[in-house]
């Protein structure tokens, strides 16, 4: 086994470990515990670290990949399926590496951020545990070499969303968040195992390489529509867990979780957890599957975008933010920018826990206020809260010199070079809503930072009985000791809320990412990604794809230490040999198409936020004439395009009416059914019993009677007299002679 | 003396008929005891007057033979019945047959 694994096996198992003893023991640790999640957090990143530093910057190999296997289930020959295992196993490459690295350092983060924001809950202990079982369910996403595990592994990601979500279960509003998040989840996660099934069905094996080189050798039997089928039910999980259209209605409910949940679950890992799988998916995705994956990540960056510029609530803003940017990775990937999108899901989960740390120190310092028509000025309070969320904002809105513009240039880049080369007309949409979302990015975020930190306090213009449409626990949050704080003073946060800050705000400017603050395929992170080739067969000619197929079964079928880098660099010069035209003809598109997509997304931001300077510093339009002037708009945008409602009317009633219709099928039909048949064995059994009485106990009761009858006359032959019997004695003889004679005579 | 019919088999069965038929008549309706074991005997010697003449006309020692037969077990059945009745007498203070009905039912 290769020591890589072995470490990061420890990393696997370290979350878990802390769990374990959160959830049991945390009542009879010192400070509830917390220091041991904090601890075992820090120890599995500086693991993790140790992981990225070998894998990334002294291999610094594109194509390094270690891997290790082993059986897990074998349920030997199977009838009519033919031999069943079920392998688990752990693959370590470059995106693992990073993922792993980025994971444990915003779980460490949360962590240590959650000590200050969570002090004082009563449920301090059992919060810990739960990070810690999701830190683990996530690691084993990004650790899987196979669908089964990683759809374990998916699963368990939504319980501990979904228990992180309902923290604060005792709000109706948080339980049902709780719920709706589970549901819409549910509905994503039964396509992807739909998926993974036309997979196995085909295959029989779970294994990514299996599967990549079974496909390379054609050995996909069914039709390329089944195939794209099973790409978009694969997506569907994604859709699902990433919060795409039209599953998205649940991330912005999630936010009723703490906050620094929000930022682990709901902006870095969990949801950038269904990016990941599409990417780890990506070459078996059909060129159909890639336009449907397209339009939906463009759909949902545009969306969520416009949404987002009318909310009121600081989280909601971040949320919808969150899911628009989810929707720009995926529109990446679907365009065929593959290293993009995973660069901007890597930056994207640092800038934005930053925000939602950020918005929880505000949060937490406004005494639970979350709606920012009544915050202002904080600017002046909380210096560091303000500089680390203005970076951030900076790096979400695209602007130069962050990280976030390297990599929402480079997807929009990959956009444009996708339109292009597919030979524009609609597809011209998708880079079109991509840069107009961007604008929209710009204006809502510089909205944002002008209404919390600008301006003076709007505390005392709170109505003091206001429970608005969105309004979030101002009273039931008793987490925390009001009383410490006088009623309206503002002050920065602890250290140990602050520095988390700090580091992820560090981590969202561009030399982390690469020297050139305008071009991200210059970085490291673009060079240790790279497209893989697709392995779906009719794009590819059918000599090279022998070849393809019989490498990658070697490197399959070889035991663990023969997985090393070295065949597989060799392998993979095979594939980068085989990188097919379409991909070849995107990416020069893409590459041709950099510094038109930096000057038009460099204007549309900078357009978003004068935009926003104009509405919300110099006041030149005022945002609510505007909003009464183009009402319909903006009451479209203020209920989240009506998707709740709609889903209300369609769905939700829908499935009631079906359950009255079941219902009432129950209640007449199958009771009716039920109590026919009870009634028909109960006239049965009626007329069984009357048998039995009337006709059973008839016969035997007149056997009974005639036996007797019979006995009380032949009684009275038995008088006891001897001459009585010598008469009857006589009267048989005389009778047999009579008998006898006349037989005789005749 | 022709117009008398010699006497022959039918009147000895006749004789031994009415004989039975006396001694039924005795058995089934003398109320005492006694008499209905004369009554038997009567029917016994019925039975012998029968083995006799059938002796007399077949020609064989057999009938002769069983009518002694037939008169030695009258006398031990003459003995034991009078027993009976000396015993019956003992218990029921009488021998008449129609009143001792102890076996009904």
């Amino acid at each position: 086994m290769h020591s890589l694994i072995q470490l990061s096996i420890v990393v696997l198992l370290l979350p878990l470990l802390s769990f374990v003893i959160l959830i049991f023991f945390n009542r009879r640790l010192p400070r509830r515990g917390d220091f041991v999640g904090v601890g075992i957090l820090g120890t599995a990143f500086a693991l993790s670290a140790y992981i990225f530093w070998t894998v990334i910057v002294q291999t610094y190999d594109p194509a390094f990949r270690v891997a290790w296997d082993f059986t897990w289930i074998d349920l030997g020959q199977v009838p009519g399926i033919g031999p069943l295992q079920i392998k688990m196993g752990i693959v370590i490459d470059n995106l693992t590496a990073i993922m792993l690295a980025m994971v444990t350092l915003i779980s460490l983060l949360v962590h240590l951020y959650s000590t200050g924001y969570m002090a004082g809950d009563k449920n301090y202990g059992r919060y810990f545990a739960f990070l810690g079982i999701f830190t683990f369910s996530m690691l084993g996403i990004v650790l899987s070499d196979n669908l089964f595990s990683i759809y374990i592994f998916w699963e368990l990601v939504g319980l501990s969303s979904y228990l992180l979500i309902g923290f604060f279960f005792e709000k109706d509003s948080a339980a049902d968040a709780q719920k709706k998040a589970f549901l819409a989840n549910r509905v994503g996660d039964i396509g992807m195992w739909l998926g993974i099934l036309i997979l196995y069905s085909q295959f029989h094996t779970f294994s990514f390489t299996e599967i990549y080189a079974n496909l390379a050798a054609g050995k996909f039997a069914l039709s390329n529509a089944w195939l794209t089928a099973a790409g978009l039910l694969l997506f569907m999980g994604c859709v699902g867990k990433s919060a795409q259209f039209p599953l998205h209605i649940w991330l912005p409910d999630a936010m009723e979780g703490p906050t620094p949940v929000s930022a682990l679950i709901h902006a870095a890992t969990m949801v950038a957890a269904g990016v990941y799988f599409v990417a780890r998916i990506f070459v078996v995705l059909t060129p159909d599957a890639l336009h449907v994956i397209a339009f939906i990540g463009a759909v949902t960056a545009f969306m969520a975008a416009t949404i987002a510029i009318t909310q009121n609530d600081i989280k909601r803003v971040l949320a919808y933010s969150t899911v628009s940017q989810l929707g720009y990775m995926v529109l990446g990937l679907g365009v065929g920018a593959y290293s993009a999108a995973l660069f901007h899901l890597v930056t994207h989960a640092f800038f934005k826990a930053c925000l939602f740390l950020g918005s929880g120190a505000i949060i937490h310092a406004m005494h639970h206020e979350q709606d920012m028509r009544w915050m202002g000025g904080l600017r002046k309070h909380m210096p560091w809260t303000f500089a680390t969320f203005t970076l951030a904002t900076l790096a979400l809105a695209g602007l130069p010199l962050t990280s976030g513009f390297m990599s929402k240039d480079a997807i929009l880049a990959g956009a444009i070079g996708f339109a292009t080369a597919e030979g524009g007309g609609v597809y011209y949409l998708i880079p079109v809503l991509g840069f107009f979302s961007a604008m929209l990015t710009a204006f809502y975020m510089g909205r944002q930072i002008w209404l919390v930190f600008f301006g003076e306090s709007r505390t005392h213009l709170k109505p003091v009985d206001n429970h608005h449409s969105d309004h979030h626990a101002h009273s039931t949050h008793d987490t925390h000791n009001d009383d410490h704080h006088a009623a309206h003073e503002v002050h920065e946060v602890s250290w140990n809320m602050r520095a988390p800050l700090v580091i992820l705000a560090a981590l969202s400017v561009f030399f982390v990412y690469s020297p050139n603050p305008l071009d991200g395929a210059q970085g490291w992170f673009m060079k240790m990604i790279q497209t893989p080739p697709t392995v779906v067969g009719s794009y590819q000619s059918a000599p090279s794809s022998e070849k393809l197929a019989v490498g990658s079964q070697q490197s399959a079928t070889e035991g663990e230490n023969s997985a090393l880098s070295t065949q597989h660099s060799a392998l993979s010069e095979q594939h980068s040999a085989l990188t097919n035209e379409r991909q070849a003809e995107i990416a020069h598109a893409s590459h041709a198409a950099h510094f038109p997509a930096i000057y038009i997304s460099s204007i549309m931001v900078l357009l978003g936020i004068s935009l926003a300077g104009i509405v919300y510093v110099f006041k030149i339009i005022d945002p609510d004439k505007t909003a009464q002037a183009i009402r319909p708009l903006y009451l479209f945008s203020l209920n989240k395009w009506y998707w709740d409602e709609i889903y209300d009317a369609t769905f939700i009633k829908g499935s009631i009416v079906i359950s009255k219709m079941l219902s009432w099928f129950d209640t007449n039909i199958i009771d009716g059914i039920v109590n026919g048949v009870a009634l028909t064995v109960k006239n049965i059994a009626f007329a069984n019993n009357s048998f039995d009485k009337y006709v059973v106990d008839g016969l035997v009761n007149f056997t009974a009677f005639s036996v007797n009858t019979t006995g009380a006359v032949l009684r009275k032959l038995q008088t006891g007299k001897v001459q009585t019997y010598v008469v009857m004695l006589l009267a048989v003889v005389f009778g047999y002679f009579v008998f006898y004679f006349t037989r005789l005579i005749y | 003396m022709e117009h008398l019919v010699p006497i022959g088999l039918n009147h000895y069965l006749t004789i031994s008929a009415f004989l039975l038929g006396f001694g039924l008549f005795a058995v089934m309706t003398r109320k005492n005891a006694i008499v209905v074991l004369m009554g038997v005997e009567l029917i016994l010697n019925a039975a012998n007057i029968n083995f006799i003449a059938f002796s007399k006309y077949n020609g064989g020692m057999g009938g002769i033979m069983f009518s002694l037969f037939v008169i030695v077990i009258a006398a031990a059945e003459a003995a034991i019945a009078l027993a009976i009745v000396i015993n019956i007498f003992k218990i029921f203070k009488s021998v008449d047959v129609s009143s001792i009905d102890s076996m009904k039912e």
